[in-house]
């Protein structure tokens, strides 16, 4: 009898063991480990994923990284993309929509940053000069800005990443993240202006978990669970951000934990505009207001229903 | 004409089977653009591939006959004096070995925005391989045919106009016909960080998930790599057809 329970016993403590790991949940992001993505890091490091039986594990990525492209073919499940991302990837493919489930910014941080001695007060000022702007032109709030202002005697050069030519160059004005680029830029020893494009009427959300429509319908109590996790993760981190920078500082040690510190700080408002803000929200309005901006830009052809592109939780 | 019909027939082969594929809907479009669909963005596009071609070919033009003429003269300097070929050597190795994309946002830095940027991308990426098949060719030599020019006391020119030179011919050319399609990857690469050309279309195509786009700026791109190459044996035609030396090189 004796060797029938070993036998048992050794097929039962794997299958234990096994129920007792997490599930883990991949995360592609679009760039490296920085404040923009600390509350997925926080929900791993506060352990708020465990107690719910799953295991986040976001997984940097790169400029350019086609983090939407990747869901779409099924090559990931959670993904970091933009709200234009979606819209774009859903009229090109219709067979295979994307779905939003949690908007971490709700103000667009990306701007223009310009040199301070240029003294520009607004986007106006700087597409009225004859300054070198580097971006990349086929972003559509780059798009946005050529059909606001089509008059302009502005030289357009592409954005490559980091900020080694604005540094180099005071007559370069370039892309960037509020919480990122004018940071680094200080610390170089260079004060800028910076010129958020959601002041100039487009503010899509940013920094998007998103999944596929399909993936959602067969799996919405493990979506919910996700959404719950993140939203978490993300209040434990606008709490106190200093052991997620910390950590992230470990894996992107190119960002220093001061400039991270002060990216945190700098994002707060445009993550929870007001303490009564749940975390992550959106609505039906926004997403509404971006497909008409998209469709008067020619991003998009199809007709696009605003309550298709997220979910509610 | 003969030779043109396999690589004609494997293409239309290619291109009737992506057809295919998409009329069975077992291709994914958002991944590998149908022809007829590339098509649509060449003609929906027009204006924009046209721009973006000329500069891109005028880009990979100079940078390619830059390389050209710098590698091979810096071949003939270094095949004349050891030292210098020893000195020189290893700056030249660095030019091969840094991957171009980590040095472009430096030149954007060092030349500006621009097509000075992308022109010293092309050379820089397509130098080596002139360079050093350049230099391999002067220096192979076979020492019976030395002597046997200075028993017949030629002088220096004459050994090189008549010995070296023939006989380093199809490095040259071997080493040109690498350096072409190396020009063309410089270009685009120097396009994506310094503007301009079908870099910079394909640049604004990825972010715009328009894959239509890419694969048209692509096929431009390889039509300018081989309309390089075509140029290169329509050059060794001439060459061989001359034949100063009872040269012969076919292709």
């Amino acid at each position: 009898m004796k060797r029938p329970s070993c036998l048992l016993a050794l097929l039962l403590v794997p299958s234990l063991l096994w129920a007792a790991k997490p599930r883990e949940i991949k995360i592609q992001l679009n760039w490296k480990p920085e404040p923009q993505f600390g509350g997925f890091y926080a929900a791993n490091l506060a352990k708020v994923d465990e107690a719910q039986g799953l295991a986040f594990n976001p997984r940097p990525g790169g400029s350019g990284t086609p983090t939407v492209q990747l869901l779409v073919n099924e090559k990931i499940d959670f993904a970091i993309v933009s709200a234009e991302e979606i819209l774009i990837s859903n009229d090109r493919n219709p067979k295979k929509p994307v779905i939003a489930l949690f908007a971490v910014y709700q103000t667009n941080p990306q701007m223009i940053m310009c040199h301070a001695e240029k003294k520009f007060e607004s986007l106006k000022d700087v597409f009225a000069s004859s300054v070198t702007l580097s971006w990349q032109s086929g972003l559509s709030y780059a798009q946005f800005l050529r059909k606001k202002y089509p008059k302009t005697k502005v030289k357009f050069a592409p954005y490559s990443g980091g900020i080694g030519a604005f540094v180099g160059n005071k007559n370069l004005c370039q892309q960037g993240f509020v919480t990122s680029e004018p940071l680094l830029a200080n610390k170089a020893g260079r004060a800028t202006r910076n010129f958020l494009v959601s002041e100039e009427g487009f503010n899509p959300y940013t920094t998007v978990l998103a999944v596929r429509k399909n993936w959602l319908e067969k799996n919405q109590e493990l979506a919910k669970k996700v959404v719950s996790i993140t939203r978490s993760g993300w209040v434990s981190y606008l709490e106190n951000t200093v052991p997620t920078n910390a950590y992230m500082n470990q894996l992107n040690p190119a960002m220093d934990l001061r400039t991270a510190m002060e990216s945190a700080k700098a994002q707060e408002k445009l993550i929870r505009p007001t303490d009564a803000f749940q975390v992550g929200e959106m609505s039906a309005d926004r997403w509404q207001r971006l497909i008409r901006q998209l469709k008067d830009m020619k991003l998009i052809k199809t007709e696009l229903k605003a309550a298709d592109q997220f979910a509610v939780f | 004409m003969r030779r043109l019909w396999p690589p004609l027939f494997l293409a239309v082969a290619g291109l009737v089977l992506l057809e295919i594929a998409d009329l069975l809907q077992v291709l994914n479009t958002s991944l590998v653009p149908t022809p007829s669909l590339i098509a649509a963005s060449y003609r929906e596009n027009a204006a924009d591939y046209a721009a973006a071609f000329q500069e891109t070919f005028f880009a990979t033009f100079v940078g390619f006959f830059a390389s050209a003429a710098l590698g091979l003269s810096l071949a003939f300097l270094l095949s004349l004096s050891d030292l210098a070929r020893r000195a020189f050597l290893p700056f030249a190795v660095f030019f091969q070995t840094v991957p171009i994309i980590a040095i472009a946002p430096l030149l954007v830095i060092y030349l500006g925005f621009g097509p000075g940027t992308v022109i010293a991308s092309s050379l820089i990426v397509s130098i080596f391989p002139v360079l050093a098949s350049g230099l391999l060719g002067l220096q192979s030599l076979d020492p019976g045919e030395v002597e046997l020019f200075r028993l017949y006391r030629a002088g220096p020119l004459d050994v090189f106009l008549k010995l070296r030179l023939p006989r380093a011919y199809p490095s040259f050319y071997a080493g040109l016909k690498v350096s072409a399609g190396l020009a063309v990857i410089g270009t685009v690469t120097g396009e994506f960080v310094a503007g301009g050309g079908l870099g910079a279309l394909i640049d604004s195509a990825r972010t715009q998930q328009r894959i239509d786009l890419v694969f048209g700026a692509l096929i431009l791109l390889s039509l300018i790599g081989l309309f390089l190459i075509g140029f290169l044996r329509a050059l060794n035609g001439l060459i061989n057809m001359k034949r100063p030396y009872g040269l012969l090189l076919k292709d």
